[in-house]
């Protein structure tokens, strides 16, 4: 049964974007789709591998568990609205350098977690950053070399 | 082999370089199957089994043609030519005649959008008539039961050895088992269960297949051999193989769980029944349900000592519950078998083992391959007997343990061997470190377990070129999934040439373009391809010598490398650089300079004169590499629950050429195997459905459950047979989790759990029965 | 599906009116629900621009009104001195991951009423009272009347979770919340929440369809094993992969007494 598409305006990686989607849309297959920003990923489609973390309002989301019509004007943050003028954020750099990205898939929940834990507490403890990344998976690597990067970055790394 | 290269300041073998695709990966950027559109695109769906057994008996498609937007549709009827498969042809893209697993794919859609094919694959209508299933290896083996696949005896097969519901039965013997026993005035003896583990890699299986005006079929793939799937669906589609070309995009994690399999055969034949591309990438859902588990086992084990601990003798039963088809049940039967007498000095083994269908998803290849099931028990009834001979367990393993030039379970003479310094390692580690506060209510138990693995089988090429400015392009058939291949390619180049690895680009795997490679399995690259690109990159280097003492007028005997791409006269700056030698082959005389090697792992085979191998199930295998875990777990008395505090693994990998690399491997490693030994487990109920489908269901270890410390120490001990001495890393780190997890536990709570996955229930009642 | 997000609470219950419609909280199960293909509605009502609903409210008596569609993050990072919001506040850091508790509100797992839920054990321990909203005006409903069965709530069609009333607890009581899952922000195999001094209040969640609770326990670890025992001779627990029946009665009683004496011992002379 179709239905009739609902309008939603977004503001995605700070620019307006007008999407046509069916109302039961989420956001992450409005991202992955229509506005072509695939750096989310989506990894189990309902809510617990963390592959589809964004930012909503500064604050972490899954993509997949959102309604891109209920998003409404709160601003959203992607994986590709997070690199700075040098190409990468000191996050990315951190864990790039660490040895933290295996194949990678997980890596843009993890800059999101990481990123959104360090705008809000500059300088987490290690149970800090274990506690803000707990929502993402990881098959790859055991988690030791993601947290080695954040406890450096905790310390002021790339700063 | 010798090094005519001066010593350079910065190496780039046993540097830990970022990985080349990594800064594309954390920005987003790196672009994986589900990320691939093409114009045009279709999306597939799959219409799955509902029965666990059953024939078909006819398809009504009339209502699913008649959709608006549907392109193209495939069902079993539709299948003329020979089934599929590796070792034993008996599967095919969608079920042909008989399902024979609730979950299998029955018929296809392709349609103009995702929605509009999955409406239409709900609206094929099949007939079904149900027979009886088997769900478990007893039923299967039971008189009178259903037979899976009645025309077994009429399959294409690389190696014959079932019957019935057996899929394959294999036993590796040396010396005289029963003999032996006799002598031993301590034996021990046990039954363990391990169960169906998922791959759960973050990114599921798809594939996105293109389809030129010809036909010929083009599939952006994820997996772990270009080569393979285009094999697989050449030989399905009944196409030549130059017809059907794969291509990988980037690898989102494999670990055994991406090989070719039905689902890139149903989409290339979609679109070439269509000719439009079609997209088929599955939902977490339909990946636990379609694609492959690790089999579940029951593993028997026997094992004498004579008083002083020195073990004479093992006997071992191994069942492995292969699932609907054999897939790759063959191999991993034997090299369960070959695993199970460990990495120890054992003179009398007797491993007899067989694999067997149920009327469940398909068992195959999973990271360990058999060892993490005959390791669990092996490592187990280790401990088992070091309690009852009153050893000390790390004693009884360094005294039975292999050395250099001991042989394999198998008669293969075995070159390096660092095991005892790898167990004496995570020993002293573990002593050494501060001890943690002891927890209110919990119990502390420190685990051991060692292992072996092999890192060198089948064939493989490396292919590298000299560009007109001096820099060079390598290629190889070697898919990376994750675990940083590529990277370690470019090294060894790099290493041989002297040359900063940017000057160096590494070839997309292509199946067109590429050199023959196996599968990146088997924890084999670094060792097979590795070798390939090294012995490539010498070639190449020799021709380009030859250029150079043209150039400079001498003999390539006073030539040496120099850093940064250049070629210079022993002794005097006198020097040429890259770029001059390749325009001198491109525009002069010589032609464009390469390098290229292939070769089938050529180590030895098993010796005859030592074993009795009724059926080998794989090619000749080898380089031995070993590893010894050490674990500190924390046992909840009250529920049983427990958790890894600490863990120190050793592994031993010929040389480290990214050592960064290796680490991640091993605690990666190491906390896949945790999940295998604590949380994760595939379940079917009674109707052979499978109830773990979702995230929610399956548990793997996030970081707050696992271990806040996983010392990775990376031991080098250079196999000979390989230029830079490298041997493989990807599966031990694996099979030794388990059981180092069990004998903590027991350590701890005088309890042996003998079922996987320890969850704290199995616990609780092993510390029961132990009271 | 249609999509509608009303400004007020009128405009809800007239949205809400359709035998189709369902309320659209923090969306962290309903969405869920939906991708994997186990819910369908044929409109949803998104809460999200109704003021009314949102706020916490300290009391005077020190308890809380909470706004239904207050997030957990929030509630997981109050300071309270008063034992029911706190132990409200215990129960909300467990829950799921992060990104899950910064959308998901306690209206919304509320009303839903999962039996491996947090809340509805934090609730029923605390006594909390939950406040409803429908078009024939509001009410108020024990939390210990309110969670009927699997999924089920006293909820009537067009009724939406308006806030829950959370008590302060006894004058320097203390609460705790013990909770058993697989790995850390799963589903609870067994949870106990507990609030009090001498006495407590008890619930049991994850050995049954609803959470058990019992009252007036003495603090000692004899009487919290006892009524540990009698409850799991009672209960009629699920089994399934995470553990059997036999094995939550069996642990029933040990987590009764971590939970009991951890509020014991946080309470205040």
């Amino acid at each position: 049964m179709s239905t009739a598409p609902h309008h939603s305006s977004l503001v995605v990686n700070g620019e307006r974007r007008d999407v046509l989607a069916p109302a039961s849309t989420t956001l992450l297959e409005v991202l992955r789709g229509p506005l072509e920003l695939t750096g989310t990923k989506r990894g189990c489609n309902h809510g617990v591998c963390g592959a589809c973390t964004v930012l909503i309002d500064g604050k972490l989301a899954r993509a997949c568990l959102t309604l891109a019509a209920d998003v409404g004007e709160h601003p959203v943050v992607t994986i590709e609205g997070i690199a700075d003028e040098r190409g990468l954020s000191r996050v990315q750099r951190a864990l790039v350098e660490a040895g933290a990205v295996q194949c990678g898939f997980c890596t843009p929940g993890f800059v999101m977690a990481l990123t959104s834990l360090l705008d809000s507490r500059p300088q987490p403890s290690a149970d800090d950053i274990r506690e803000a990344l707990s929502g993402n998976l990881c098959r790859c690597s055991g988690y030791i070399k993601i947290v080695e990067a954040a406890i450096r970055l905790a310390e002021g790394e790339g700063a | 082999m010798p090094d005519p290269t001066t010593a350079a300041p910065a190496r780039a073998i046993g540097a830990s370089p970022p990985r080349l695709e990594a800064a594309d990966k954390a920005s987003g950027r790196a672009r994986y199957v589900d990320d691939v559109r093409l114009p045009g695109m279709l999306h597939a769906a799959l219409l799955t089994s509902p029965h666990a057994h059953a024939r078909i008996v006819g398809y009504r498609l009339d209502v699913a043609r008649a959709i608006s937007g549907v392109k193209a549709i495939v069902t079993g009827a539709d299948l003329t030519g020979p089934r599929a498969g590796g070792i034993i042809k008996d599967e095919s893209m969608v079920a042909r005649g008989k399902v024979r697993y609730v979950g299998e794919p029955v018929a296809a859609v392709a349609a103009i959008d995702a929605e509009t094919a999955e409406r239409a694959a709900a609206a094929i209508g099949v007939d079904y008539e149900p027979l009886e299933a088997v769900l478990t290896i007893d039923e299967a083996l039971a008189d009178a039961a259903p037979i899976l696949h009645e025309e077994f005896a009429g399959y294409v097969k690389t190696i014959d050895g079932g019957a019935g519901n057996v899929v394959f039965e294999s036993s590796v013997t040396e010396g005289d088992v029963d003999a032996a026993f006799a002598q031993c005035p301590f034996v021990v003896e046990g039954t363990w269960e391990t169960q169906a583990q998922h791959h759960l890699y973050m990114e599921t299986n798809g594939c996105v297949a293109d389809v030129d005006a010809t036909g010929k079929i083009t599939l952006h793939v994820t997996c772990q051999s270009v080569h393979h799937v285009q094999q697989r669906v050449a030989e399905e589609l009944g196409e030549p193989m130059a017809r059907v070309r794969a291509i990988a995009t980037r690898v989102g994690g494999g670990f055994g769980g991406k090989h070719a399999s039905n689902i890139h055969s149903i989409a290339a034949w979609l679109a070439r029944a269509a000719r439009r591309p079609v997209k088929l990438v599955l939902s977490r859902t339909q990946d636990f349900e379609v694609q492959r588990s690790r089999h579940p086992a029951r593993i028997w084990m026997r094992t004498g000592a004579r008083a002083d601990g020195t073990i004479l003798a093992r006997d071992v039963r191994i069942e492995i519950d292969g699932g609907a088809y054999a897939d790759e049940s063959p191999p991993v039967l034997a090299f369960a078998l070959l695993m199970s007498r460990g990495p120890y000095r054992i003179p009398n083994v007797r491993a007899r083992g067989r694999a067997v269908y149920t009327n469940k998803l398909r068992a195959g290849s999973f990271r360990g391959f058999g060892n993490p099931q005959a390791s669990f028990a092996g490592e187990s009834q280790i401990d088992d007997l070091a309690q009852r001979l009153g050893m000390d367990s790390v004693e009884l393993r360094m005294l039975n343990a292999m050395q250099p030039g001991s042989t394999a379970f198998g008669g293969q003479p075995v070159a390096s061997c660092v095991l005892r310094e790898c167990l004496a390692r995570v020993r002293d580690a573990q002593r050494g470190a501060s001890p943690l506060p002891p927890r209110a209510g919990r119990r502390r138990g420190v685990g051991f377990a060692v292992m072996s693995h092999v890192s060198g089988l089948m064939g493989t090429a490396a292919s590298v070129q000299l560009r007109s400015d001096g820099s060079v392009s390598l290629s190889t058939g070697c898919v990376d999934l994750g675990q940083g291949s590529d990277t370690v390619m470019v090294q060894i180049c790099a290493d041989a040439l002297l040359l900063p690895m940017e000057r160096i680009s590494y070839s997309p795997q292509d199946s067109d373009a590429s050199p023959y490679n196996w599968k990146t399995a088997g924890s084999r690259s670094t060792y097979m391809t590795g070798r390939a690109v090294a012995v490539a990159t010498v070639e190449m280097r020799k021709r380009m010598f030859d250029h150079a003492a043209e150039l400079i007028e001498c003999s390539t005997e006073d030539l040496e490398l120099r850093p940064g791409g250049m070629v210079g006269l022993k002794g005097v700056p006198l020097e040429v650089s890259f770029k001059q030698i390749a325009l001198r082959s491109l525009f002069q005389a010589g032609g464009p300079i390469s390098g290229t090697h292939g070769f089938v792992f050529d180590g030895p085979g098993f010796d005859p004169k030592r074993a009795a191998v009724d059926r080998l199930a794989f090619a000749n295998l080898g380089v031995y590499t070993f590893g010894a875990h050490c674990v500190e777990v924390d046992v909840d008395e009250g529920t049983g629950a427990v958790e890894v505090r600490r863990a120190w693994c050793a592994h031993d990998v010929g040389r480290a050429i990214n050592p960064a690399s290796c680490e991640g491997q091993i605690q990666g490693g190491f906390v896949q195997g945790m999940g295998y030994a604590l949380t994760e487990a595939m379940h079917w109920n009674d109707e052979g459905w499978l109830t773990t489908v979702t995230l929610a269901d399956y548990k793997i270890p996030g970081v707050l459950d696992s271990p806040v410390e996983i010392h990775a120490f990376v031991l080098e001990d250079p196999d000979p047979s390989h230029p830079v001495g490298a041997k493989g890393i990807g599966e031990p780190s694996l099979v030794g989790a388990a059981p180092a997890i069990a004998n903590a536990i027991r350590d701890a709570v005088g309890a042996r759990v003998r079922k996987l996955p320890m969850i704290p229930e199995r616990v609780l009642d092993a510390i029961d029965s132990a009271t | 599906m249609n999509y509608v997000a009303p400004d007020s609470l009128e405009d809800a219950y007239r949205a809400l009116a359709d035998a189709d419609a369902v309320c659209l909280a923090g969306g962290q199960s309903l969405i869920a629900a939906m991708n994997l293909g186990l819910a369908a509605p044929g409109s949803v009502v998104s809460l999200r621009k109704i003021g009314a609903l949102r706020g916490v409210d300290v009391q005077p008596d020190g308890g809380l009104r909470i706004g239904a569609m207050t997030t957990h993050a929030e509630l997981a990072a109050m300071t309270t001195t008063a034992a029911g919001p706190e132990l409200v506040a215990r129960a909300a850091r467990l829950i799921a991951y992060p990104a899950v508790r910064s959308r998901g509100t306690i209206g919304g797992s509320v009303a839903l009423a999962d039996p491996a839920a947090d809340y509805p054990v934090a609730l029923q321990a605390a006594d909390a009272s939950i406040e409803i909203g429908g078009p024939c005006g509001s009410r108020t409903v024990k939390a210990r009347a309110f969670f009927r069965g699997l999924f089920e709530t006293d909820l009537q069609r067009g009724e939406i979770v308006l806030a829950i009333h959370v008590p302060p607890g006894a004058p320097g009581a203390g609460a705790a919340y013990e909770k058993l899952s697989l790995v850390a922000g799963d589903f609870a195999i067994v949870a106990v929440a507990a609030i009090g001094k001498d006495l407590l209040d008890l619930a049991v969640g994850g050995c049954g369809p609803t959470p058990i609770v019992a009252t007036g326990i003495r603090s000692s670890s004899e009487a919290l094993a006892a009524a540990g025992r009698t409850l799991a001779a009672s209960c009629d627990p699920p089994s399934d992969h995470r553990g059997s029946a036999a094995y939550r009665r069996r642990i029933l009683p040990e987590m009764l007494r971590r939970a009991g004496q951890a509020a014991a011992q946080r309470a205040s002379a």
